[in-house]
């Protein structure tokens, strides 16, 4: 049996526990500049805020009802996700961290030890309530794809928790659990099947083999077996690292100068070389494009403005993970696809043919990575980690206390600074 | 006599270059040369402060404290307090817990059906929490650290 564990409304139930005369009053989380709103408690969704809503579209109805506001606090969701992951080790050895805020448990052996399932279920609500002040929902089922519907179904029982271990309870869950809902079934193939009159699991489920893999290839069999009962998705508790590391933030506003756009780019960079570096890593090719905003519109005789993006990719002389190595490629690559007299949006850079850290191949005519700059780079991750984020930084990156953007309410960090623990009197 | 240190010609002082090393073979073979540390084989590990006062690092806070209603259990302004969730809050536990819109760190005594958070400190009256008020408990107190505090010296 696997269980799906999710945290409900995780990102406005981590502001609640060091908030808690928040409990049962509406609470939207904001995207990393303050442009959206990316999660809402079930108060907030009961006024009829939107998901990914412009947050100046809702910030009336959200003054009007006293909806309080936080910024996004990665590294608070982040610590707490952990926390929540390492807890759920206690209840099942086999843990597949899913999101940030959900999980796979394999239940397989520990039935012994609770009388049944739903047991299990429920002290996996007390106790990560007791012990992380987190509400979480757990959906359990004999398939992962059926522990996701379980779990859907838990949001709404009194006690979120929901046991589908029964052909009788599977049926009647699957009857009327709308077919766009179902793990795995996108937008498009939801389409594809309404044409053809199935709405629900169940119809679904019991659709012949050969015409779902012609309509929704071999996933789409997969899926209907599992709705059948038959696991095809197994437990991933090892994911493999990252194929490829990308950030591609916009600027805000809209920039035409080369030396800001290179130090947005040199930010963006050092970023995902941390990133690499943190997963042991070393990337061969850095990609960096650039591009203008497609809806904009000149100010002065509102006709669309002038359109340009382009991008590039470099192979690199070796695999490395030093920032001021591949920042020269990417520099260069910024350079040479340069225009001057547009209005840019957003500068992108990937990292791609990663490879692992202890890969040090030379080549025939190139010199392997400089380990002096890889261990260079990894003592600046170290100071940086200790006395706070660019404080050791490229010189190019001319560092605007005004860019990026700093978000307007913003939490403290709880759990991952001294200077921001809480304080008691 | 008096014991001088054999000065070292200068040209027989060499730098080593880190860039250019080898590595040596090492063979498995005894060769007597003298004792090793005989503490060797007793070094298993540092001693870590985390592995003494934090039992369940996924479930603990690190709380500081900023009043004096706490004095009488050693708990003093900037003291930084472990708080830790998973132990069962009893009467007479030192928690943390959030009341009349604050944070607050008290001791819990139960009065079914109310709950009385005392001070250590005289001067500091209990608080009530009536059934229905807004009261979260953190968890509870399982160690303080403090600096020792300055030794003004009585004249």
């Amino acid at each position: 049996m696997y269980a799906l564990v999710d945290g409900k409304n995780f990102y406005a139930s981590c502001h609640r526990i060091f908030r808690p005369d928040l409990v049962g009053r509406p609470v939207v989380v904001l995207s990393n500049r303050d442009g959206n709103i990316v999660a809402r408690s079930d108060e907030a969704k009961a006024l009829g805020i939107g998901m990914g809503q412009l947050f100046f579209e809702a910030k009336d109805l959200c003054q009007q009802h006293g909806v309080t506001v936080f910024s996004s606090n990665y590294e608070l969701y982040g610590d707490l996700s952990a926390r929540l992951m390492s807890t759920l080790t206690h209840f099942a050895p086999d843990v597949e961290v899913y999101s940030i805020d959900e999980a796979f448990l394999l239940l397989e052996e520990y039935v012994g030890i609770y009388p049944t399932y739903r047991d299990i279920g429920s002290a996996i609500c007390s106790h990560v309530g007791r012990w992380l002040h987190l509400p979480v929902g757990v959906g359990i089922g004999p398939t992962k794809t059926l522990a996701k519907v379980a779990n859907k179904l838990a949001k709404k029982s009194p006690d979120l928790v929901c046991v589908l271990d029964t052909p009788e309870l599977i049926d009647e869950a699957l009857e009327d659990f709308p077919v766009e809902d179902i793990w795995g079934v996108g937008r498009k193939s939801a389409g594809k099947l309404k044409n053809v009159g199935i709405r629900t699991a169940a119809q679904l489920r019991d659709v012949n083999d050969d015409w779902i893999q012609k309509v929704m290839t071999v996933n789409g069999l997969r899926l209907v077996h599992e709705l059948r009962g038959r696991p095809c998705k197994l437990l991933e508790v090892n994911p493999p690292p990252k194929k490829s590391i990308c950030t591609e933030p916009g600027f805000g506003h809209v920039i035409p100068d080369l030396v800001q756009i290179n130090d947005a780019l040199t930010v963006h960079l050092s970023r995902c070389c941390e990133k690499l570096r943190r997963q042991e890593s070393l990337c061969g090719a850095v990609t960096v494009w650039l591009r203008t905003n497609p809806f904009r519109k000149t100010p002065g005789n509102k006709q669309p403005a002038k359109q340009y993006s382009n991008s590039v990719t470099v192979r690199l002389p070796h695999p490395t993970s030093s920032t001021l190595e591949i920042i020269k490629y990417a520099e260069s690559s910024l350079k040479a696809i340069f225009r001057f007299g547009y209005h840019y949006a957003k500068v992108g850079v990937m990292l791609t043919d990663l490879v692992p850290a202890d890969f040090r191949q030379a080549g025939v005519f190139t010199a392997g990575p400089d380990e002096r700059l890889i261990r260079l780079a990894k003592t600046m991750d170290k100071v940086n980690k200790r006395y706070g984020r660019d404080t050791l930084r490229m010189a190019s990156q001319l560092y605007n206390p005004e860019w990026p953007m700093k978000p307007t309410y913003l939490t403290p960090r709880y759990t991952t600074r001294w200077e921001d623990i809480l304080e008691v009197k | 006599m008096i014991d001088t240190i054999d000065p070292i010609p200068p040209e027989n002082i060499f730098r080593v270059d880190p860039s250019r090393r080898a590595l040596i073979p090492f063979w498995e073979i005894p060769v007597s040369a003298g004792f090793t540390s005989p503490a060797e084989n007793y070094i298993q590990e540092r001693l870590n402060l985390q592995d003494l006062c934090v039992l369940h690092p996924d479930c603990t806070h690190f709380v500081k404290a900023t009043g004096e209603s706490m004095t009488g259990d050693y708990i003093y302004p900037g003291s930084i307090l472990v708080v830790d969730s998973t132990i069962p809050v009893e009467t007479g536990r030192v928690i943390v817990s959030y009341v009349n819109d604050g944070w607050c760190v008290k001791r819990y005594v139960n009065k079914d059906p109310l709950v009385m958070l005392e001070s250590s400190n005289s001067l500091y009256a209990p608080i009530y929490v009536q059934p229905g008020e807004v009261f979260k408990i953190l968890g509870v107190v399982t160690y303080i650290v403090s600096k020792p505090p300055k030794y003004v010296r009585p004249c």
